[in-house]
């Protein structure tokens, strides 16, 4: 049989060109017999590490390179390095064309490709006409490369395929260049036809029907098996020899990518290695004054030993100089990940978690075995990672430094979206179907819930979209920055990889992704931002100015308070670190955290790896006493009854962690710790492709035949799927949980500096603005409003004479005597919607004794009459004496012009005087909070639900608070505006939602059973009445609702005089979205009766309910 | 959110359309009509209600026909066009007494009074929502802080300022007009009464240097029925005798449908569109006469028969053969694109495609080397062919979107004695069917 490579093959990281991944690609061509394969996208390399890992997996012949596409109408050209050196120069030439493009762009003259092109193998691919340009092309490029040139020759299937390769053959004749045949592969299936026509379509962003000549006129371009080549190019046999010839001729490897690490001086040591041992030793000394404990020391010996052996020291010093770095400048920062499993990462400062009290595992940050480099992750506060980012650009220069990409890939929304529209669907169907799919899951959408939006599930269109769009999901549509992966390097690094523009100004990155730099074991830097230690720095700089006092996130971990735990063991956790969830909530009180340890697991426990590995309940059992801890065994003749106890005697016998569910593979079902590591790899990297099923088997079966129970063998191998997508190894929740307890204690202690440096940290975590003052409140902190007499633009602590300990809600009571804070806290100008810094700051800063009237701040203040209209919807006018209305009406009185001399100034405010009184109408407090609610997001003055109270009382609704003294099992009806909505991928369509009512929370789960009957309401309603029965385990209280009701309209009522309220009571027979009503009313319809007789109810209604509706908040769905 | 809720897309195009049907429509109450977008129309019926019995009568007979149309009316009368979009939208009384707006208005939101949405929501923020509010209220402070277009719209509804509507049917720049003592009924007396009105407004229009590009006539019927024709021409024309041929055409086609009843008694000719005209000077060639004859050509069969059925051929971007061409208006230059056709031919495409398409491809029997070879033979027909050369397979696979057709491949061949066709087999040899089939798709010359 003729021997054939495939050497023009275009990826989908030709981004909507390409349709089948690399690793497809690449798996195809072996499995057809070629003899080997280049992945050649267009100008770029973005996709060629996946293809070269899955070449190195199975063993195939592989080769690099691009497919150059000019801007100077050039035919496209091949170009692969044949070795180090043209390699290097194909990334300075890619590099060169994407920097001066805009981002995703990438522009190239022929001239470059002669500038750049030494060493390359090239071959033309001519493009439809086969003219004068051609010609000159290969005149122009024969000169220069010689015999490194080819003329590639394709049968696509054309109605002039044969004339034009006696054409071409011609051509490569006279000009003496080899044919090279190939397929121009855009596919590895035929397949793949749709999905290919799909992409242009988006691309060209035309739609199916008129796309007409866009599209390919058949499904030829997939990669075909060496007969079906013979017999296409049965008359240019020599044209397949040279694909073969040429493929020998391609010896480079990415292999062969000798990266290095920057080699900073490293003062007066002798060698980076040298360099860090005494860093490592200095840093040592001051993290255990009183003599390093001999565990450590051991450890450390270890650590620095691997180290050197793996030349990773100058990696370790460039983290180290980063982070000495952020700590001159007071930049908190803290490590998380792996890095945490490492002595010498603790004593260089780099993370928190002490190695004296907690087991670590080097191995599974650095080893020998696993060949792939150290990954350290930083975390630096969100607002000011970007000094730290400066700082490395500066430090190493750009020629050496960049950000790792990331691949954005389609979710199962965006492709829904945009596929069909590709097939014409109206927006409106569009925005139905994406829709249906929750948050950012990639699973397939079921039937039923295509037939419940209306649509029929079989019809052949919506048929073709859903499943093309499931096929589409995961396809890379763009490279974007990763959140903080700096590659450096010690020499150019556009010799290694191509660099292009970011989508921010001054920032490159390059074109690989974490997975691929690490398959290239390129090092990296994370330098990532966390809006927590935002909030940590800010209210340790209140507790200097305000109580005097400069703790340290150190000097807070260095002893275990009680009053901590007892806090969070109430699952009074709203606005911590992590554990302020619904579901961390829940899990609080049934953990009951006594120590450090404990938050550990608290934070790894509520994860996708300990959920689907069926972990959680057998260990909360364990922990509540209500089961023994045992430990799996293998049968007597495989081994020690109590292999696993080392493994899994932290966690009571139960794997919760990534590293224990490693060790479990290695301990128990018998894999080598390398084959334990790719197993790890292969659940995150490819997942893709599927080659997890043999992993799967040799768990399974190894520990079956050790002696394992088989239930127990499946339940770690989901875990270990579950960990697939969210690794989450011990060391990182035990930095985590630093910070948790960092954030429990400010709550526990000083409420008033916590909620203060929280919403200036905003936004960030689970709740909103509203939800943590409310919190705050009942802590017995004073909150106060608004003013532009007071505010900054940050929230800020005044003076409060009261004890705030006195004010606490009772059912935080205990908490008396551990509450030491006593200030209030001033909402800040920051808490306006739509109101600006520069304008926050303008007006503080000629505030001087404050001003005493509207007309005082325009005139003093260079501010708008719109942004003083936005001071007064904020109400933020009552220390003169002026509430909403009064305001309003005074800013509007201002006169729209701004150009004001004195001289009229003066004359205006005579005018102003002589103005006749006008009396408005007061505003009723309802209204007020709505309004508070539309500008603030919040309200001090009532919760809107205090108004409908005696209307829900007569419908037997109970406040939430009350259900607190309510016995489990009881059937109950509470009601509240919807703060969350929460269905978790992992809970099985169940759906939790968190409502709120003047006097708490409460927490609801719907099955899906009920949220399908109810979906519109649980969707739609911003206030929803909840029948159920309720629920009470170890003080988590749940209403498990069978019944939900919209009430929207309710709060309508509250932005209207009273009176008016009886004219709306018609909306009760509407009773469903009023937002809906907007759209054409069917003749069917029931509104269209009621609408016959009571015609304005329309219009009032929709007007109204937007109006009230909109304000309040939506609710925040997660996912 | 309620699945079962039919919706559908607003078209705000068509809605517009309707309204200006409706107001077409209405103007048999009234020739003073105004659009008031998006969904409503006004009406000055001053000094009209008798002809229907008095204002009540007229509304409902009017709300009657309007339902009967399948609408869901909301009409009333008032004073002022003010008043009356607010009752009609907002109220709930159908007459307004005389002098009874401000009753009417008063607890009406603000909303009512044709404000736009900002100032709206900025009088509602200071707690003004109902017009009662601002009624009696001083009125500087008011302008000074929400317009003098408040103040302007709530005196317009009290009827404190005129409002004169502007009817939406412009006066046409030319109209001629004859008026008879005693209706006419018979055709010849109304193609004569055409001719000379079209003569005078030929002249007229000569004068200008202009050329009709629209024009309506319209029939008065004694007994209030407007028969109203419009035509347009293609190119401005003047002459009378072709206004008269256009007019001609239109009744033909109207056929019986055309009804005099007690005849007319006024009959009018307007034009409502012109364009520029010289006086025509025709080429030595007598091409430009040829262009406009075929123009005049179109019109008179668009007369006749519908402009919308008459069309030209042009290609469609799709790679299936029978789909690369499409029907399009003689001159609508937006429609070809519209419909993906394609303006020009690439002139070196020609010679794939045979100059006669068969308007459904034929079977034949072929006999062909397996997996994609040319045929050898085929019987077309009845006659067998020997074929000595051919050029393919040219793969052209179905529009799968659309149907689950088979693949085709595309033969060009040559038989014996030099006749060309074009073949296809369907169906790709084991990848889509066991047996593919044979069709003949055209004819080279």
């Amino acid at each position: 049989m003729t021997a054939f490579a495939e050497l023009s093959v275009t990826s989908n990281f030709s981004f909507l060109r390409g349709g089948s991944h690399p690793e497809e690609l690449v798996r195809q061509a072996a499995e057809l017999g070629l003899s080997g394969i280049a992945i050649t996208d267009r100008n770029t390399l973005a996709g060629v590490v996946r293809g070269h890992v899955m070449a190195r997996e199975i063993g195939f012949a592989y080769a690099i390179g691009c497919r150059l596409v000019f801007r100077d109408g050039t035919p496209d050209i091949l170009a692969w390095p044949r070795d180090r050196a043209s390699y290097g120069r194909l990334c300075r030439l890619l590099t060169l064309g994407n920097r001066r493009a805009e981002k995703g762009q990438c522009h190239l003259d022929l001239g470059d490709l002669l500038d750049w092109g030494a060493g390359m193998m090239l071959a033309i691919v001519p493009g439809i006409g086969l003219d004068e340009c051609l010609n000159n092309t290969i005149a122009r490029l024969k000169d220069m490369f010689a015999d490194n040139l080819r003329l590639t020759i394709a049968r696509p299937y054309g109605a002039r395929d044969h004339r034009r390769m006696a054409q071409l053959a011609r051509t490569a004749g006279h000009f003496g260049v080899p044919l090279l045949a190939t397929n121009d592969v855009l596919y590895h299936a035929p397949e793949r036809r749709p999905l290919q026509d799909v992409l242009t379509c988006i691309r060209e962003k035309k739609i199916l029907v008129s796309a007409g000549h866009l599209l390919q006129a058949n499904a030829e371009r997939h990669l075909k098996n060496p007969a079906d080549i013979a017999r296409l190019f049965r008359d240019f046999p020599e044209a397949i020899v040279e694909s073969r010839a040429l493929l020998e001729r391609l010896t480079f490897s990415l292999d062969e990518i000798r990266y290095q690490y920057p080699n900073e001086p490293t003062g007066d040591a002798a060698s980076p290695q040298e360099a860090l041992e005494k860093f490592t030793e200095a840093g040592a000394a001051e993290r255990y004054p009183d003599g390093v404990p001999a565990k450590v020391r051991k450890s450390l010996r270890h650590e620095l030993k691997l180290i050197g052996e793996c030349a990773y020291a100058p990696y370790f010093l460039t983290v180290h100089d980063i982070i000495r770095f952020a700590r001159s400048k007071e930049i908190l920062c803290q490590g998380r990940g792996s890095a945490a499993n490492s002595a010498v990462c603790f004593c260089l400062g780099i993370t928190e978690v002490d190695p004296e009290l907690s087991d670590l595992l080097f191995e599974r940050f650095v080893s020998l075995e696993r060949n792939e480099p150290p990954d350290i992750d930083v975390d630096f506060e969100h607002e000011r990672r970007e000094e730290v980012m400066q700082y490395i650009y500066e430090k190493y220069g750009r020629h050496r430094t960049g950000l790792a990409a990331t691949v954005i890939t389609y979710r199962s929304r965006s492709a829904l979206r945009e596929v069909g529209k590709v097939f014409g669907l109206s927006e409106d169907t569009l925005g139905a179907l994406s829709g249906t799919v929750w948050g950012w899951s990639s699973g397939k959408v079921p039937d039923h819930e295509i037939s419940r939006i209306g649509l029929d599930p079989s019809e052949a269109t919506i048929r073709q979209v859903l499943d093309l769009s499931a096929e589409i999901a995961g396809f890379p549509r763009h490279l974007s920055q990763h959140v903080g992966g700096f590659v450096v390097t010690h020499d150019r690094l556009d010799e290694i990889v191509p660099v292009a523009n970011a989508a921010m100004e001054d920032r490159t990155i390059v074109e690989w992704d974490k997975d691929d730099l690490n398959a290239l074991r390129i090092l990296k830097v994370d330098v990532l931002a966390l809006g927590m230690l935002s909030c940590i720095r800010r209210a340790f700089a209140f507790m200097e100015a305000h109580y005097d006092h400069r703790p340290t996130i150190a000097k807070i971990c260095s002893k275990e308070d009680h009053a901590v735990y007892a806090m969070l063991q109430r699952a009074d956790s709203l606005g911590t670190f992590q554990v302020e969830s619904r579901a961390q909530m829940s899990m609080l009180p049934r953990l009951k955290p006594k120590k450090f340890y404990d938050l550990v697991i608290e934070v790894a426990i509520v994860r996708p790896g300990p959920i689907q590995g069926g972990m959680v309940h057998p260990y909360l059992r364990r922990r509540q006493g209500l089961e023994d801890v045992v430990y799996p065994s293998p049968s007597p003749l495989h081994g020690h009854p109590d292999e696993l106890r080392d493994v899994l005697g932290k966690t009571l016998g139960v794997p919760l962690f990534q590293e224990q569910a490693m060790r479990i593979a290695i301990v128990a079902a018998g894999f080598t710790p390398g084959e334990a590591d790719q197993l790890r790899r292969a659940m995150a990297t490819f997942r893709r492709v599927g080659t997890i099923g043999t992993f799967r088997a040799k768990m399974i079966d190894g520990m079956a035949a050790r002696g394992y129970q088989g239930d127990f063998a499946e339940r770690c191998f989901s875990q270990i799927e579950g960990f697939g997508d969210y690794g989450f190894p011990e060391s990182h929740a035990a930095s985590f949980a630093i910070l948790v307890y960092v954030s429990a204690w400010l709550k526990c202690h000083y409420p008033d500096v916590f909620c203060a440096a929280l919403l200036n940290a905003q936004p960030m975590g689970f709740y909103a603005p509203a939800q943590i003052v409310r919190d705050t409140r009942d802590h017995g902190v004073v909150v106060r409003p608004v003013d532009i007499n007071a505010s900054n633009w940050d929230c800020t602590l005044e003076e409060d004479g009261d004890d705030n300990a006195a004010r606490l809600h009772p059912r935080h009571a205990t908490m008396k005597d551990d509450i030491r804070s006593n200030h209030a806290v001033r909402l800040g100008l920051r808490q306006i919607k739509g109101f600006s810094e520069r304008d926050a700051e303008t007006l503080v800063d000629i505030r001087g004794k404050g001003y005493d009237s509207v007309r005082d701040l325009w005139l003093r203040s260079s501010l708008s009459r719109a942004v003083i209209e936005r001071l007064a919807d904020a109400d933020a006018f009552r220390s003169i004496g002026l509430d909403r209305r009064d305001a309003l009406w005074a800013v509007r009185g201002l006169g729209g012009d701004k150009t004001r001399l004195p001289l009229f100034d003066v004359a205006a405010l005579a005018d102003i005087r002589r103005e006749p009184d006008f009396e408005l109408p007061p505003m009723p407090i309802g209204e007020h909070v709505v309004n508070d609610y539309r500008y603030l997001s919040l309200s001090l003055k009532a919760h809107p639900v205090s108004f409908l109270r005696q209307r829900l009382a007569a419908r037997g609704i109970v406040p939430n608070e009350t259900l607190d003294g309510t016995s489990s099992g009881r059937r109950v009806l509470v009601a509240g505006l919807v703060l969350v909505r929460q269905r978790p991928g992992t809970a099985s369509g169940v759906v939790f939602m968190t409502i709120e009512d003047e006097t708490g929370i409460a927490n609801a789960v719907v099955w899906p059973k009920v949220f399908e009957r109810f979906r519109p309401v649980i969707l739609g309603a911003r206030l929803v009445a909840i029948t159920g029965r309720l629920q009470s385990e170890s003080g988590v209280i749940h209403v498990i609702a069978n019944r939900l009701e919209d009430l929207t309209p309710m709060l309508v009522s509250l932005c209207e005089e009273s009176g008016d309220l009886e004219a709306l009571a018609h909306a009760d027979e509407v009773r469903r979205p009023l937002v809906d009503m907007r759209e054409k009313i069917g003749p069917a319809s029931r509104l269209v009766r009621l609408a016959r007789e009571e015609p304005g109810i329309i219009k009032d209604l929709v007007e109204i309910a937007t109006k009230a509706g909109k304000v309040m908040p939506k609710g925040r769905n997660f996912h | 959110m309620i699945p079962t809720l039919a919706t559908s897309e607003e078209d705000s195009a068509a809605d517009r359309i309707l309204l200006e049907k409706l107001a077409d429509w209405s103007e048999r109450y009234t020739p003073l009509v105004t659009l008031d977008p998006a969904n409503g129309l006004i009406l000055d019926i001053t000094g009209a209600t008798h002809l229907f019995g008095g204002e009540e009568a007229l509304l409902v007979d009017l709300g009657a026909r309007l339902d009967d149309q399948g609408f869901l009316p909301r009409a009333a009368i008032a004073d002022t066009p003010g008043a009356a979009c607010a009752a009609a939208r907002f109220g709930a009384a159908s007459v307004v007494p005389v002098g009874g707006s401000a009753r009417m208005l008063e607890p009406l939101p603000l909303a009512a009074l044709r404000l736009d949405q900002e100032t709206v929501s900025a009088l509602d923020r200071v707690g003004l929502k109902r017009i009662g509010q601002i009624v009696g209220a001083p009125r500087a402070p008011l302008a000074a802080r929400f317009g003098s277009t408040l103040i302007r719209r709530l005196d317009q509804a009290l009827g404190q300022e005129e409002e004169a509507i502007t009817p939406r049917r412009p006066a046409p720049p030319l109209i001629a007009e004859r008026r008879f003592a005693e209706p006419i009924v018979r055709e010849e007396d109304i193609a004569a009464t055409l001719t000379s009105l079209a003569a005078t407004l030929g002249s007229s229009l000569e004068a200008r240097g202009l050329g009709a590009r629209a024009l309506e006539l319209a029939l008065f019927r004694v007994d209030g029925f407007v028969a109203r024709t419009t035509v347009g021409t293609s190119r401005p024309i003047r002459a009378a005798g072709l206004i008269l041929d256009l007019f001609r055409e239109k009744f033909a086609g109207l056929g019986e449908s055309f009804d005099a009843g007690f005849g007319f008694d006024t009959i009018r000719l307007a034009v409502h569109a012109t364009a520029p005209s010289d006086a025509a000077q025709i080429d030595l060639t007598g091409e430009a006469v040829a262009e406009a004859d075929l123009d005049q050509l179109v019109d008179r069969i668009g007369a006749r028969i519908g402009v919308n059925r008459i069309g030209r051929i042009v290609r469609r971007a799709s790679h299936i053969p029978e789909r690369a061409e499409t029907f399009v208006a003689p001159d609508d230059e937006g429609l070809v694109k519209k419909n993906g056709a394609l303006p020009s031919t690439d002139p070196s495409e020609a010679i794939d495609r045979p100059l006669r398409l068969l308007a459904r491809p034929e079977p034949v029997e072929a006999i062909a080397e397996v997996p994609d070879g040319p045929p050898v033979h085929f019987r077309w027909r009845r006659a067998l062919y020997r074929i000595v050369r051919a050029e393919g397979p040219e793969r052209i696979a179905s529009e799968w979107w659309r149907d689950d057709e088979l693949s085709r491949d595309y033969f060009r061949v040559e038989d014996a004695s030099g006749h060309r066709f074009w073949l296809f087999r369907e169906g790709l040899y084991e990848r889509e069917t066991a047996t593919p089939r044979w069709y003949l798709h055209g004819v080279f010359a």
